[in-house]
């Protein structure tokens, strides 16, 4: 089973302006690499190849830059992929308890995707939110705020239906009291 | 001059030289790996750490400032400096680890990670004997390892290219072949892939290294990482000589170490010349030891009623003799060899000069474009420029053939160049003609010859050769024939086998010789006979008769090109038109 | 000035609803520095320099560098192009600070950059933002499209001759490219590895070019002073160490977030009178008080440490981010550290030898420990590790990864003691 990847018309103007924005030819590599993995899902060999091809880049080196990043996916995910943070603040928030409710609701373990194709579960470095522990992002996207199991269950009855949960807006804790 | 004073020594330099660099130049051993001098400086490894530190310069006084004792107060830098990337400054203090402790355990603790996630399998990893890691290990290196956990496992065996096979597991991320091929052969086909210590370099997925110069990255990875898929486990680097030569399958001659065993050349690597190659050679003028290996002309044959047998040389000089005054001088079309050495050509000009035969001709193998500008010239053959010098005439394929098929010409001597095979003739142009050909390797035109004198290649006598610009270089026998012999010989190299070794090792085989001798010496034979004499009773005094009859040449000896590393001489970059 | 902190108004992040919005950021005296500057023939490019200079801004993102010193750095202008690169990768775990920046003031960062742009003759502005952040990225390139559509970015600023253009790019997920070298590296489209010093970024910076390198929060503070200049904005927070800062406060506390406070703050007010306490009135552990490179302190070394370069320095840690983390009594200090060592040890980019195989040395050592397999010796093992990090390689990613585990082993002790076995060894 082989895929053709191509980027359409509107993918190359887009391309186009992001090269304008940067004085050579290899710098638009990363943002295009996101480009790709906005609308394909993943940038595999194939769609890395087609990166290298469009950029006019050896595609050894957006091999290489591909691989040193963790966010970019080498291989299919799950349609969504939950990254739970483990670092250390929220690791002493309960994040490991998380990370595994998680994985017995759905069956598979971090790093793993369902067989369904629906889900991916990774255990990852922290996202910025240490504040808001215990926490999870899916697919590179919306943060999930201070996890308890009972959101677990909503976020993945939601996620179920395909539905994104919302942005969740945290209050600045000054402005709050600021005001009472 | 500027000073630097290096474990309380002084040195002087000139102009802005690394410290590790200036360190080697000096003979200092130092450890490092990932420096290199032709490939930019990353000082990943970590390995070359010194002690550096500048004195204080009092800018009212004008002067150094000094301590109680009279001695420049020097400001030593916080942390260990890395030698390779550290510029040499005026008053520099260097420590190195035979003055520092804290240098010393600094090599030990960086060879200690290194060897954490390193493989140690150095029994049958090929680099073995001529490893870096293995060799500053055991001079620098912690004597055992505190390392009590799992390495990290990565591909082993992984064919990157034709030619050069990875194990990930010994790579230690010094980047040199990455550097290489962005750097140097410009292929880009390498790079770095993962994170951490899962790196390894990698081409991308479903690429090939197939660089024409990939092979480099086998010599300049400074572990058993890269090897070459083509003398992979045939021989430990210790049991072979290495003798320095030329490569000459390309007008560049690139400047090569021959490797052999038991008499088999088993590799070729590029030898350092700043004038020539700087530290590389393109692959395919390593495989040129199979040329020297096999298909060769041992013993002499004639054509006996259309069938070619082994004969003596005994009635191989009679042949030759015969042939040779059985036709007018005027009669006698002798055809010199831009792939044969100056020796050669010249012994063979010598000697029909004598006979009266004047012109000498020879026809290039140059095709324009083949070459890439770096070290492949559009030039095929090693030595044109000699021919050139020796005053040949130099001819087109079209101008050769047609004095070949001249009716005139009863008799053609042609020196090692496969005329039928590369096109410039058929093996029915020589019909009715009695053809003499000179050569080490069996080929179409050897196929042709009446007369086929086995002489030696390269690597089996001392051959000089003029390159595409005009540097003049010389090459020192490697393999035996089976009438020399390396004890003799003071020029060969003598290895451990060699040495220690007797002639009834079974590991020896005589059949690795070849029987074949110079031109030269062939010549000189069929001089004697004709109760004359050529004067040449070794290489030498042929370079001599070339050097003190070819102006150009004039005062130029073989210590002269050995000194100076190849001499450069003026030559006219494009043949002369009549 | 310190006791008053109760009263104190936040300046980063006023409380002024919308303020991301170009409108009320406008409304609110936005952009009116930037106008003084580049209208006003008093500030020119120098004064504008040593102003930052004398307010002596401390980099936000964790050496804490002066900004206007690291501004004076950059060579004359030859005409050529000349970058800010804005560091917004915050990966350090334990920071969450910028993004609340780029969520609700980016336009105060906008004109930071933009002043500061004007005082080194910078001609792009490239924001760097960790690629995790993607909903942060997205509001940070409206808020730069929105400064683009008022003039306030582009050619001919104000009508002036000043022109600046800023550029979002966003990371990937790599932790080394907060560092400012690799960050350099990643906006130039390649593996994010540290660059060998010399040359320095002022230099030979992004593109070969000059490029000053500073924090997303250290530029927000440059419009602050612009306004109310050095000597207001000295007496702010510590003396050494002046302004406000956005205080990331994580881990087992009532109130964990983000608070804006002078810096000098009393760690012990900012536990208990700003986050409500330790979580179940427990005690504190330990502290570590800017990011999971800076060494932890102990709950009982903490009376009288102020959150300021100066004080944590005597206590034994450092600023860092100032994202701070409370670790309650019941903490396991074995395994908070390995969780520290396992992040070094997956985010170490591998080209230093002693940083690529010592992190993974580390992580698996405490994982023997953590399983209850260590020894005695493995504690020495692991301070010696840390000695051959230390300052060995191109980056501080090494020493980053070091000093928690130095700190942690020999201020905890008590905890890996009672996790190794007693193995007595006989000598032979």
């Amino acid at each position: 089973m082989s895929t053709t990847y191509t980027f359409s018309k509107e993918d190359l103007a887009e391309i186009e302006k992001i090269k304008a924005k940067y004085p050579d030819k290899k710098s638009p590599v990363m943002p295009v690499l996101w480009l790709a993995q906005d609308k394909f899902g993943h940038v595999n060999d194939d769609v890395q190849k087609l990166v290298a091809e469009t950029l006019d880049l050896p595609p050894a080196h957006v091999f290489g830059v591909a691989t040193f990043y963790t966010q970019y996916y080498k291989k299919e995910m799950g349609k969504f992929v939950i990254d739970v943070c483990t670092s250390f603040s929220c690791q002493a928030c309960g994040a490991y308890d998380i990370l595994h409710y998680i994985e017995d609701q759905l069956g598979i373990k971090a790093g793993e995707t369902t067989a369904d194709g629906k889900f991916s579960i990774q255990s990852v470095e922290c996202l910025g939110a240490c504040g808001y522990a215990p926490m999870l992002q899916i697919t590179n996207g919306v943060y999930c705020n201070h996890l308890t199991k009972e959101k677990v269950d909503v976020i993945l009855d939601k996620l179920k239906k395909d539905e994104m949960p919302a942005f969740e807006r945290i209050p600045f804790p000054q402005h709050t009291t600021a005001k009472s | 001059m500027a000073e630097i004073f290096i474990d309380n020594v002084r040195y002087e330099f000139e102009g802005k030289p690394l410290v590790l660099q200036f360190m080697l130049d000096n003979g200092l051993d130092h450890p490092f790996f990932c420096y290199h001098p032709s490939l930019s400086i990353p000082a990943n490894c970590r390995q070359c750490y010194v002690e550096a530190g500048t004195p204080v310069f009092n800018r009212e006084t004008n002067s150094y400032e000094l301590d109680e004792s009279g001695e420049r107060v020097i400001r030593f830098f916080p942390k260990l400096m890395t030698a390779c990337s550290l510029e040499a400054s005026d008053g520099m203090v260097i420590k190195t680890h035979r003055t520092s402790e804290l240098v010393k355990r600094a090599h030990k603790d960086t060879l200690e990670f290194i060897l954490v996630n390193h493989p140690l399998d150095c029994p049958i990893c090929d680099q073995a004997g001529e490893c870096p890691l293995q060799i500053q290990t055991y001079k620098y290196g912690p004597e055992g390892s505190r390392f009590e956990h799992k390495k990290v496992h990565k591909p082993k065996r992984i064919k990157l290219g034709p030619r050069v096979i990875l194990d990930a597991e010994r790579c230690i991320n010094c980047t040199r072949c990455v550097r290489f091929t962005d750097e140097i052969s410009k292929s880009h086909q390498l790079t770095i892939i993962s994170r951490g210590d899962k790196n390894y370099p990698a081409t991308a997925p479903g690429m090939e290294f197939d660089d024409a110069y990939s092979l480099n990255t086998v010599d300049i990875c400074p572990v058993g990482a890269l090897t070459s898929a083509d003398f992979r486990f045939k021989a430990r680097v210790w049991e072979m000589n290495q003798t320095p030569g030329v490569d000459v399958t390309n007008g560049k001659g690139c400047n090569i170490d021959v490797w052999t065993r038991d008499n088999l050349v088993l590799r070729i690597t590029p030898r350092y010349n700043a004038k020539v190659n700087d530290h590389w050679m393109p692959d395919f003028g390593r495989e040129d030891y199979r040329r020297m290996n096999e298909n060769r002309i041992s013993r002499p044959e004639v054509n006996l009623d259309g069938d070619k047998i082994k004969s003596s040389w005994n009635n191989a000089e009679l042949t030759f003799t015969e042939a040779i005054e059985d036709v007018n001088p005027s009669e006698i079309l002798v055809i010199g060899s831009a792939f044969s050495s100056l020796e050669d050509n010249y012994a063979i000009s010598a000697y029909f000069n004598r006979l009266g035969v004047n012109d000498v001709y020879f026809t290039p193998h140059i095709e324009a474009g083949s070459g890439d500008g770096f070290l492949i010239s559009d030039d095929h053959y090693p030595n044109t420029n000699g021919c050139r010098a020796l005053g040949f005439n130099e001819v087109s394929a079209a101008e050769l053939k047609s004095k070949i098929t001249d009716k005139s010409v009863k008799a053609i001597i042609s020196l090692e160049d496969d005329l039928i095979g590369r096109g410039v003739i058929n093996a029915g142009d020589l019909k009715g003609k009695f053809f003499a050909y000179f050569g080490s390797n069996n080929n179409e035109t050897s196929k042709a010859a009446d007369l086929v004198v086995p002489i030696t290649c390269s690597v089996e006598t001392i051959s000089s050769y003029i390159n595409v610009d005009g540097i003049l270089q010389r090459t020192v026998p490697a393999k035996e024939t089976i009438y020399t012999d390396r004890k003799l010989n003071l020029e060969m190299s003598l290895g451990r086998l060699d040495r220690y070794g007797t002639k009834f090792d079974n590991w020896v085989s005589d059949s690795n010789k070849v029987d074949c001798i110079p031109t030269w010496e062939f010549l000189e034979r069929i001089s004697r006979n004709q109760n004359s004499s050529l004067g040449f009773n070794e290489s030498g005094d042929v370079f001599e008769a070339i050097s003190s009859n070819i102006e150009s040449l004039l005062g130029i000896d073989y210590n002269k090109i050995d000194e100076l590393q190849g001499v450069q001489l003026e030559i006219s970059s494009n043949k002369t038109e009549v | 000035m310190l006791q008053d902190w109760k009263n104190y108004q936040p300046l980063l992040i006023p409380n002024i609803p919308n303020l991301h919005r170009m409108d009320v950021y406008e409304k609110n005296g936005g952009y009116e520095q930037l106008k003084k500057v580049l209208t006003d023939s008093e500030y020119s490019p120098e004064k504008v320099t040593n102003i930052v200079k004398d307010a002596n801004i401390r980099g936000r993102g964790g050496a804490g560098f002066s900004a206007g010193l690291k501004w004076s750095f950059m060579p004359k202008p030859d005409g050529g192009p000349r970058y800010i690169a804005a560091n917004g990768d915050e990966s350090e775990p334990g920071t969450f600070k910028d993004r609340q920046i780029f969520e609700y003031n980016p336009h105060l960062f906008i004109e930071g950059a933009i002043i500061a742009g004007y005082a080194m003759s910078i001609t792009a502005v490239y924001v760097y933002i960790r690629g995790e952040y993607r909903d942060w990225i997205n509001m940070m390139q409206k808020a730069v499209d929105d400064a683009y559509a008022k003039g306030y970015l582009g050619k001919n600023i104000l009508g002036t001759d000043f022109s600046i253009d800023m550029y979002v790019h966003s990371g990937a997920g790599a932790y080394i490219c907060g560092e400012e070298s690799s960050l350099m590296e990643s906006l130039e489209g390649k593996r994010g590895y540290p660059r060998v010093k010399p040359p320095f970024p002022a230099q030979k910076g992004l593109w070969g070019r000059p490029t000053t390198i500073n924090n997303i929060e250290t530029l927000a503070n440059v419009p602050l002073v612009i306004k109310n200049g050095s000597a207001w904005y000295k007496a702010i927070g510590a003396e050494t160490h002046p302004g406000p800062v956005l205080y990331g406060i994580s881990g087992h506390i009532n109130k964990p977030g983000i608070y804006e406070y002078p810096t000098g703050m009393l760690v012990s007010d900012l536990i208990n009178e700003v986050c409500g306490g330790v979580r179940g009135g427990k005690k504190v552990k330990a502290l570590i008080p800017g990011g999971s490179s800076t060494p932890p302190l102990r709950g009982d070394q903490l009376e009288g440490v102020r959150m300021d370069a100066d004080s944590l320095r005597t206590a034994g840690s450092m600023m860092g981010t100032a994202g701070m983390l409370i670790l309650d009594e019941d903490t396991d200090m074995v395994d908070f550290l390995w969780r520290v060592s396992l992040f070094y040890h997956h985010e170490s980019c591998g080209q230093c030898t002693p940083c690529r195989d010592g992190t993974g040395f580390l992580e698996k050592t405490l994982i023997k420990i953590k399983n209850g397999e260590g020894e005695m010796r493995d504690l020495d093992l692991l301070l010696d590790l840390c000695t051959q990090m230390e300052g060995r390689t191109i980056c501080a990613l090494a020493d980053a990864a070091a000093w928690p585990v130095r700190y942690t082993v020999t201020r905890f002790r008590e905890d890996f003691e009672k996790r190794v076995k007693n193995t007595v060894y006989a000598l032979a």
